[in-house]
């Protein structure tokens, strides 16, 4: 580190050639953004004290970094903005298979969402109308159960809870009088719409990954 | 944004939808692969605040952002466009001349245009920092790079930049 001033105080010449820059000069963004590390402060403020060069790449930096800050925050189109509403989830809820966490965020959503609500109120009435369909025997073998059943015994309490909850926020809607009508609720519709939106939610991946091409 | 409580998602969408849309509408030049970034940023927060733990807020959001922007560029099969911005919709405080939003349109056309003209991985660094007004740290943990690294691509990204300027400033 020590030579580098050195090195560049005696060669100047090559800091006009713009393959060779001097060492400081990566320093100077760095600087700008208030983001040195300790030591490296004295090193810059000394060095821009009798390099020419550096002064003016420093002003060149400080006039491309303005030149992006200026440009303005753009507004978002109406149409980005996906609708801040739960779909999947909503029936993920009413069967209890919700995290605590993600349940607790439906119910202070529901809580100020009337469409979210009615939705709600529909879905739990095509559950209730699939439920009281009369049960036929499997005519095979019942599927072997999945691995992730044993975790269910649990959050079915949860649904339980769920079905509360909707009682309650129900009530104070005071939505009683227009009431569920399960006779009416189109399954197969309402299978399509949650399909849709599934395809929609797929997919969270957080596995870090590099950006493509060159790297410096 | 407090370090320590989670935000609802109706928080981060009303703080941030408008810097993730300027963020990606930076590094595309393009409305539409902006709008698409924000709804799916938008809808990746949403399922991710559910087992979201207290901490870099910035950090978790940026991450998420950019790993979006690179799956939309992967998914699209295609170089972030070049094409010019033809809407710069900026807003603005006080009421300026036509002429003032005129000649601020055309410089931030200028800017915008320079900016997609520079590697990718530059842009990303100096739009993370000036347009979005991340520190370097938080630069850091939202593309997984190290510091120095950040700071190395910040500064070629604006000497390259600069150079592509070429009104008087
Ligand atoms: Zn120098
Ligand atoms: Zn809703």
């Amino acid at each position: 580190m020590a030579d580098v001033n050195h090195t560049h105080e005696i060669d100047v010449s090559t800091h006009i050639d713009a393959d060779v820059e001097c060492t400081i000069g990566e320093l100077l963004s760095a600087y700008l953004d208030g983001e040195l590390r300790v030591g490296e402060l004295d090193l810059v403020v000394s060095h821009l004290n009798d390099c020419l060069e550096c002064i003016a790449e420093f002003h060149d930096l400080k006039e491309a970094r303005a030149a992006v800050r200026m440009m303005p925050m753009l507004q978002v189109p109406e149409s980005a903005m996906p609708a801040a509403h739960y779909g999947p989830e909503l029936s993920a809820f009413l069967d209890g298979e919700l995290t605590a966490d993600e349940q607790q965020m439906i119910v202070k959503h529901l809580q100020t969402c009337t469409d979210c609500l009615l939705e709600l109120q529909d879905l739990d009435g095509a559950r209730t109308a699939i439920r009281s369909l009369p049960g036929l025997e499997p005519p095979t073998p019942i599927a072997p159960r999945l691995p992730v059943h044993h975790q269910r015994t649990s959050l079915r309490r949860l649904g339980v809870a769920a079905a509360a909850v909707i009682g309650a926020i129900l009530i104070t809607f005071n939505m009683a009088s227009s009431g569920p009508e399960p006779t009416a609720v189109d399954l197969d519709q309402l299978a399509d719409q949650h399909n849709v939106r599934l395809s929609v939610e797929d997919g969270v991946s957080g596995v870090p990954v590099n950006a493509p091409g060159a790297t410096p | 944004m407090a370090e320590d409580r989670v935000p609802t998602w109706e928080d981060v969408a009303r703080r941030y939808g408008r810097k993730i849309y300027t963020f990606a509408y930076r590094l595309t030049g393009n409305p539409d692969d902006a709008s698409d970034l924000v709804q799916e940023v938008l809808l990746r927060v949403r399922k991710g605040l559910a087992n979201y733990t207290p901490g870099s807020f910035e950090g978790w959001l940026w991450r998420i952002t950019r790993n979006a922007f690179l799956d939309e560029v992967r998914k699209k099969k295609r170089r972030p466009t070049t094409q010019l911005p033809e809407d710069d919709r900026a807003i603005v405080g006080s009421t300026p001349s036509p002429d003032e939003v005129l000649a601020s349109v055309r410089l931030s056309d200028d800017v915008q245009a320079a900016l997609l003209k520079i590697p990718l991985e530059f842009r990303e660094c100096v739009v993370l920092c000036d347009v979005v007004g991340l520190s370097y740290e938080e630069i850091s943990s939202a593309i997984d790079a190290p510091v120095g690294t950040v700071r190395s691509r910040i500064h070629r990204g604006r000497k390259q930049l600069r150079g592509l300027l070429t009104w008087p400033m």
